[in-house]
């Protein structure tokens, strides 16, 4: 077991050690620059000789761009062994028993794909987008801090190596194991663990929410502070104003769940008594964990609202319906989401009045979430619609999201989530949301950008294969999911041959996870096409010429990052001559076509 | 996150184009710098050292009981290196050929933005408190039951505390009215009454641990009390080395009536920590006994 996750580490790191080389050819054109905290100004048209080679440039780099591509790699990184670590999760419960990894085995990967996917994936991968492109949006010539920018991301290297440190002591055979805590950490399991393994786990989780900290608030003095002189509130883009709200939230959530965390880890380590029973008690973790929780669940799904508000109307033809209640609806959910922590709750044990209320406000989440799905549909509504890679993850993400929001509505209201509590219909449902609409948010925005950070084109085929592949493995996973928690099965269990049937039929139970497993199959295949077209484009791919690539000026609806982008082009056409760039912007390998992506009109 | 508190100058965006960069040490290339990257090896330093001082402990420590410690202590030196070399080189060194602050308004945002991060970081240690205070509120220490939690000694230190807010408020009037002697000597007091009050949190925890038997461990109010007081002291301590580098520019000639960006971003923060003790000292102390 060990070695397979050490082989599995390995092939990562490799991938990525090959990645790198690649890094170098990035296009990059210099801009003057003026920032607050020590960040330099240097003279435009200085191109590439102000920045070293090597490991260095990206060691010393302040520039938004590049760390924006730093978070990016450590995203992918993170999601791959969030996706291995599942994987082996669902080939365990392919079967009822026990069959080749320990429950305890099962517990910690269960413990690191939820931490990993929502702290060293969601977050970061959020801070790859908004750091490439915010101050592009913006029309800034940086961050507001760009060397905060940069410390910011080298406290999460370490971060995750103490979040994962019981996975690499394995070998080593000593005294520490990967924590088993589930990524809630509820206590008093979270305190009588004597494992070190969740203290390293504690500290990492400490320094990701000092990094997230640190990005929230240069976003906030960046887009409040170095906004073009033609950019004004009235037309800040919509992406942005998602990031802004989302930095709002980062402000209380995660500095909350910091204090929260040095209190547990007093109380591992110096017997005090924040989480006893003679003192806050265990409801009191709940409550402060949840605090930071819900709107943890809004730090992530915003910016990919924002993502895609921006992304769909391109191919739409249209411009975003009802671009100001789409702003309203993000700062309702903003604000709403520290009002709804209790819901995860409501099997507590609680005053019923408080859950009532909790039920009032978690269920009013679904109005300023619904004028978002009508607006992006509204917005389709006799659009020119352009069925292209990143439109297609735009289209996925808004049906997932009616899947998964409505099922969420459901969980709101107390009388049925006290009967599907704790069941996989709440896995299924938050699912839904997390890979069935951050990460397809994700795809489709890497899609879309990938023309300006590597210059060339994907391949469509394959990007094609990779929504289709997604968009149905999700659907089969996480809809049987939704069935097994309607049969009652709990959440969280590594076997579940020893059920009462009475409670959970055996056999319904073990054909839905084996439905689940296949499921999980798709969408691991779908994104190995995912990681060999993004491999492989950028490095082989068609060079982009076109510096609108999706012929978004037909519809005027041409945004500042590709305006950009066009200036980065004319300064670096000259020096292009290979016949290469000749190559239409398709991916090259289609010679059907000599139009961009965007360029073949299916509607 | 104390850095972004120091003064914003301006890069000349003329002519006279100047690029401490340039003369920055370890070399820096352009606008690229080691200098974040050191402070965040430091940084996250800390944590590696708190992590092994948790493996050295116990009947069978992993690591040796010294290394959490050891690597602690180096970090803090890599990590003040780090800020030093970003501050010295990025402000410091070239700070009388900079232009009046242009970034007044964004480093006032980013206290601001700070300071509500601070919030909350108190916030959960409150809760916990309230949390305590309307439960059972039981198995209390003989220090509450006797209401000697609340002494002269506290009550003296609070007013030294306000009393620094004033001082530091007029420090900065004085040197926006072209007062420098005033502001200098305001500026002294302030991290004088600041260090008097830490003085006085020392002795506290002296007299209530070794005297009075009162420690961290001492039930449900222990833990409320040295956790609340104990992050609060944290903070006056981070407030006094700002206090400290402040002091020491000023004493070197700096700040003026037109540049004087960090003597309001640490003003802001110091006057936030007052804020904090005085809710601190009327639900902790005053709360505990009435």
């Amino acid at each position: 077991m060990a070695a397979l996750v050490g082989a599995v580490f390995l092939a990562a790191l490799g991938f990525v050690a090959r990645v790198n080389g690649w890094w170098g050819r990035l296009p990059f054109v210099d801009r003057t620059r003026v920032a607050t905290d020590g960040g330099h100004a240097h003279e435009p048209g200085s191109g590439l000789a102000h920045k070293p080679s090597g490991i260095t440039r990206w060691l010393t780099t302040v520039d938004h761009k590049d760390i924006g591509i730093l978070y990016g790699m450590y995203g992918v990184i993170a999601f791959l062994w969030g996706g291995v670590s599942v994987m082996i999760m669902r080939f365990e419960l392919f079967t009822a028993a026990e069959t080749y990894i320990s429950p305890e085995m099962y517990n910690a990967l269960l413990t690191s794909h939820g931490i990993t996917m929502l702290f060293l994936f969601g977050t970061p991968i959020i801070a790859a987008f908004s750091n490439y492109f915010v101050p592009l949006l913006i029309d800034a010539d940086d961050m507001a801090f760009p060397r905060i920018n940069a410390i910011a991301f080298w406290l999460l290297p370490p971060a995750a190596l103490l979040i994962w440190a019981g996975f690499f002591t394995i070998p080593l055979d000593i005294a520490i194991s990967p924590a088993q805590t589930s990524w809630t950490m509820y206590t008093p399991l979270s305190v009588e663990q004597s494992n070190p393994g969740v203290d390293l786990m504690l500290l990492g989780l400490h320094l990701t929410g000092v990094s997230a900290t640190m990005g929230a608030i240069n976003f906030i003095a960046t887009i409040f502070t170095e906004r073009g002189d033609d950019v004004t509130w009235a037309n800040l883009d919509i992406f942005s104003w998602t990031i802004l709200t989302q930095s709002g939230l980062i402000l209380f959530a995660f500095p909350l769940l910091g204090s929260a965390l040095i209190m547990l880890l007093l109380d591992r380590n110096f017997a005090t008594t924040f989480f006893a029973v003679e003192g806050g008690g265990p409801i009191l973790w709940q409550h402060l964990f949840w605090f930071f929780g819900h709107p943890e669940v809004y730090i992530l799904v915003l910016p990919m609202m924002g993502l895609v508000s921006w992304i769909l109307p391109k191919f739409a033809g249209r411009k975003l319906f009802g671009f100001k209640f789409v702003v309203y609806s993000t700062l309702a959910i903003g604000v709403l989401s520290f009002g709804v922590w209790a819901h995860h709750m409501f099997g507590s044990g609680m005053d019923p009045r408080i859950r009532a209320s909790f039920m009032a406000t978690s269920l009013a989440i679904a109005i300023p979430s619904a004028v978002k799905t009508f607006n992006w549909i509204t917005t389709l509504w006799n659009g020119k619609v352009r069925l292209t890679a990143p439109m297609l993850f735009c289209i996925g993400f808004v049906a997932n999201f009616v899947i998964g929001g409505i099922t969420g509505v459901f969980l709101a209201s107390v009388p049925v989530n006290l009967i599907l509590h704790e069941t996989y219909y709440v896995v299924g449902h938050f699912h839904y949301i997390v890979m069935g609409m951050i990460a397809f948010a994700g795809f489709g925005a890497i899609y879309y950008w990938f023309p300006i950070v590597t210059g060339r084109m994907y391949n469509r085929k394959l990007a094609k294969g990779h929504f289709w592949l997604s968009m149905i493995g999700v659907n089969i996973t996480f809809f049987a999911m939704l069935l097994a928690g309607y049969f009652g099965m709990p959440r969280r269990y590594a076997t579940y041959s020893d059920f009462n049937p009475e409670l959970a039929p055996l056999t319904e139970i073990t054909f839905l996870h084996q439905v689940m497993t296949a499921g999980a199959v798709i969408i691991a295949v779908g994104t190995i096409l995912w990681l060999l077209n993004v491999v492989w484009s950028w490095k082989k791919g068609g060079k982009v010429t076109d510096p609108d690539p999706w012929n978004t000026k037909e519809y005027g609806l041409h945004g500042r990052e590709f305006a950009w982008f066009e200036q980065q082009l004319a300064a670096t056409d000259g020096g292009e001559t290979e016949s290469e760039s000749a190559v239409a912007t398709d991916g090259g390998a289609d010679g059907e076509s000599v139009a961009t992506d965007g360029g073949s009109e299916q509607a | 996150m104390s850095i972004e508190t120091d003064d914003g100058r301006g890069h000349g965006h003329d002519s006279e184009h100047h690029l401490p960069a340039v003369e920055d040490w370890p070399k820096g290339f352009g606008e690229a710098s080691w200098w974040p990257f050191i402070s965040a090896l430091g940084g996250s330093g800390f944590y590696i050292g708190a992590a092994l001082y948790v493996l050295g402990q116990g009947q069978s420590p992993i690591v040796s009981p010294v290394a959490g410690g050891a690597v602690f202590v180096l970090s803090t030196f890599v990590f003040l290196t780090g800020l030093y070399g970003w501050l010295y080189h990025a402000f410091i060194v070239d700070f009388w050929e900079g232009e009046a602050a242009d970034f007044g308004f964004p480093l006032k945002l980013t206290m601001l933005l700070f300071l509500a991060t601070e919030v909350a970081t108190f916030g959960a240690g409150f809760i916990y408190y309230f949390f305590i205070r309307a439960g059972s509120w039981s198995d209390l220490p003989p220090i509450v039951a006797d209401g000697e939690v609340l002494s002269t000694l506290v009550i003296a230190n609070t007013l030294v505390l306000i009393a620094s807010s004033v001082t530091i408020h007029y420090a900065h009037h004085a040197l926006l009215n072209g007062d420098r002697t005033r502001f200098v000597r305001l500026l002294g007091a302030t991290l004088g009454l600041g260090l008097v009050f830490l003085a006085g949190q020392v002795y506290e925890y002296y007299e209530f641990i070794v005297h009075l038997g009162f420690s961290l461990t001492d039930g449900a109010y222990g833990t409320a009390f040295y956790g609340l007081t104990g992050l609060h002291g944290l903070h006056v301590s981070l407030g006094a080395v700002l206090l400290s580098i402040l002091f020491i520019r000023a004493l070197y000639g700096h700040y003026s009536a037109e540049k004087h960006v960090s003597v309001s971003t640490v003003s802001m923060y110091w006057h936030f920590v007052d804020i904090v003790w005085v809710f601190l000292v009327v639900v902790l102390y005053v709360g505990a006994i009435v």
